[in-house]
């Protein structure tokens, strides 16, 4: 097998601006994305042979964006997906430099996700529903319409046997909002949450609140991979691959038979071993962060804390900028804005390169870090990033 | 007034288990080649990928324990806009510890469900001739 470590690198990222109501269609997003990631990365459209994207049905083709940035690429690819596809895909991206397929590939996701397609709801047809998910018709009739309740479902379980509480739910929460407050992109920039109104704030799914559930955002998100060779002749820092584990899965989606696994389990060991290093050599961090709790369970799986301890971690100060992994820097899903993902990318390239630097943003002596990515408790990808 | 829930859909692979529900019984996926139960149903083992499945019959006096519940304080479908504070919870079969099965937990404040409470199956009727599972305090 190749040794793809520190081989490939991400040497553009850029993104459309972010609202709730775009006004716009996901492929003028898509390409506002696409044109700032090729500025970031000082390359012209041409030098781009590959594009990707990952979506719900909810965007524009790579084709179409392709076409409209005056491209005619070897290589276009559309998948389905939420979660975890950016690390799949700059996994397929490699794959395909390393056998001389393409030179260089954009991907990006770009949606309308609160003024057009909603993830969290709205309008889904019930019936579709049942025959579209694994197990549809034991869960839509009772009620189980969303990842809060399907997550949910561990999220409680889960508390009940670490120990974990509500109040560790909010250490993220507060933490991730107070990145936000350094972040003027960020959707809650100027709305800082504490401790105190995150537990006055109502149940809107136990064990959840509104502000355990992640935004919904109208925005588009593109990076660029290329080889460690073809990095130098772009004029950004590049942001070197140590080690990426594609996808990995356990059975079922949507109802899960088995509540003690999830996927990230797997990843974790694969993804370590790939990139050679250890947990306590992680600098900076992004953690998908769809729901609050998915934060706990990962640092559970990722070995950033033991099972057990994870409350007591978080509840430290931890994720916080100073603590001992500062996760989602720019206020992660809970608090920036929501592309299943990616914009946590773009972060935390941007710490590894210092783009803060001489900011109070700006993570300290930042030289690697995880990114993960969680699809749900069934699939999920990582990627371990470095200067 | 009519029954404005999703009505569980049959499909080839689990139909054995609705139609058990509607005669109010429970009928349980079960793998021949490694004995594990499957659930939710499917066209193969989960666990081994083995097509010999059989239907393993619980009966109409089903006992269980409250595994994981969750409190949906708003509607998250349609049909359900009566029903917050609604109680989804995952019970471990008494009879078979391996099966967790999602129903609502129904005659009882939400406030009240904890984790090893427990319960015990009903069907409510849904429709002429459609019964849906759920479970109640025992």
């Amino acid at each position: 097998m190749a040794q793809i470590k520190d081989r490939y690198a991400i040497v553009g990222v850029g993104e459309s601006e972010r609202s709730k109501n775009s006004g716009t269609t996901p492929l003028h997003l898509a390409l506002d994305a696409a044109r700032a990631a090729i500025q970031d990365a000082g390359l012209e459209a041409k030098d781009i042979d590959g594009f990707m994207s990952y979506s719900e049905n909810d965007s524009c083709t790579s084709h179409q964006l392709a076409t409209y940035l005056g491209v005619r690429p070897k290589y276009v690819k559309d998948i389905m997906g939420g979660g975890s596809s950016t690390e799949m895909l700059i996994a397929d991206a490699i794959g395909l430099i390393e056998t001389g397929q393409v030179n260089t590939v954009l991907i990006y996701r770009s949606m309308n996700g609160r003024s057009g397609v909603r993830m969290g709801g709205g309008g889904w047809d019930v019936n579709m529903l049942q025959s579209a998910i694994d197990g549809g018709s034991f869960i839509i009739p009772y009620g189980a319409g969303g990842p809060a309740q399907w997550f949910g479902l561990f999220a409680t379980r889960h508390m009940h046997e670490t120990g974990l509480t509500q109040e560790h739910l909010g250490h993220v929460c507060v933490s991730f909002y107070e990145h936000a407050q350094r972040n003027p992109k960020a959707y809650f920039y100027g709305k800082p949450l504490t401790m105190e109104q995150y537990k006055e704030t109502p149940y809107l799914s136990y064990p959840f609140n509104k502000h355990d559930f992640c935004l919904e955002s109208d925005e588009a998100n593109a990076i660029i991979v290329t080889s460690a060779e073809r990095a130098k002749d772009c004029q950004s820092r590049p942001v070197y691959i140590m080690g990426i584990a594609a996808r990995q899965c356990v059975s079922h989606s949507h109802y899960w038979s088995d509540l003690t696994e999830v996927a990230a389990d797997y990843v974790a060991d694969d993804v370590y071993k790939k990139a050679g290093v250890k947990p306590e050599d992680l600098d900076v961090a992004s953690i998908y962060d769809c729901y609050s709790w998915v934060v706990l369970r990962q640092l559970e799986a990722y070995g950033i804390a033991p099972r057990g301890e994870v409350g007591d971690f978080v509840a430290a100060g931890n994720l916080r900028l100073g603590g001992k992994l500062p996760s989602n820097t720019a206020g992660g899903m809970l608090s920036e804005g929501y592309t299943h993902g990616m914009n946590n990318v773009l972060e935390i390239v941007r710490q590894i390169r210092h783009e803060y630097k001489g900011t109070d943003r700006q993570v300290e002596n930042c030289e690697i870090g995880l990114c993960t990515g969680w699809a749900g408790p069934d699939i999920a990808g990582a990627m371990i990033l470095r200067n | 007034m009519d029954y404005q829930k999703p009505i569980p859909l049959k499909n080839q692979d689990n139909h054995p288990y609705w139609d058990a529900a509607d005669r109010r019984e429970l009928l349980i996926q079960k793998c021949e080649s490694c004995q594990h139960y499957s659930h939710p149903p499917g066209p193969a083992c989960a666990k081994c990928g083995s097509t010999e499945l059989s239907w393993e019959n619980l009966g109409s006096e089903v006992k269980g324990t409250v595994y994981s519940f969750i409190v949906s304080y708003r509607p998250f479908l349609p049909g359900f806009q009566d029903d917050p504070p609604l109680v989804i919870a995952t019970v471990e079969l008494e009879k078979a510890p391996q099966v967790k099965l999602i129903a609502n937990v129904l005659d009882c404040n939400p406030e009240e469900v904890n984790i090893g409470m427990n319960v015990k199956m009903t069907w409510q009727d849904i429709k002429e001739g459609r019964a849906l599972p759920q479970w109640i305090p025992a």
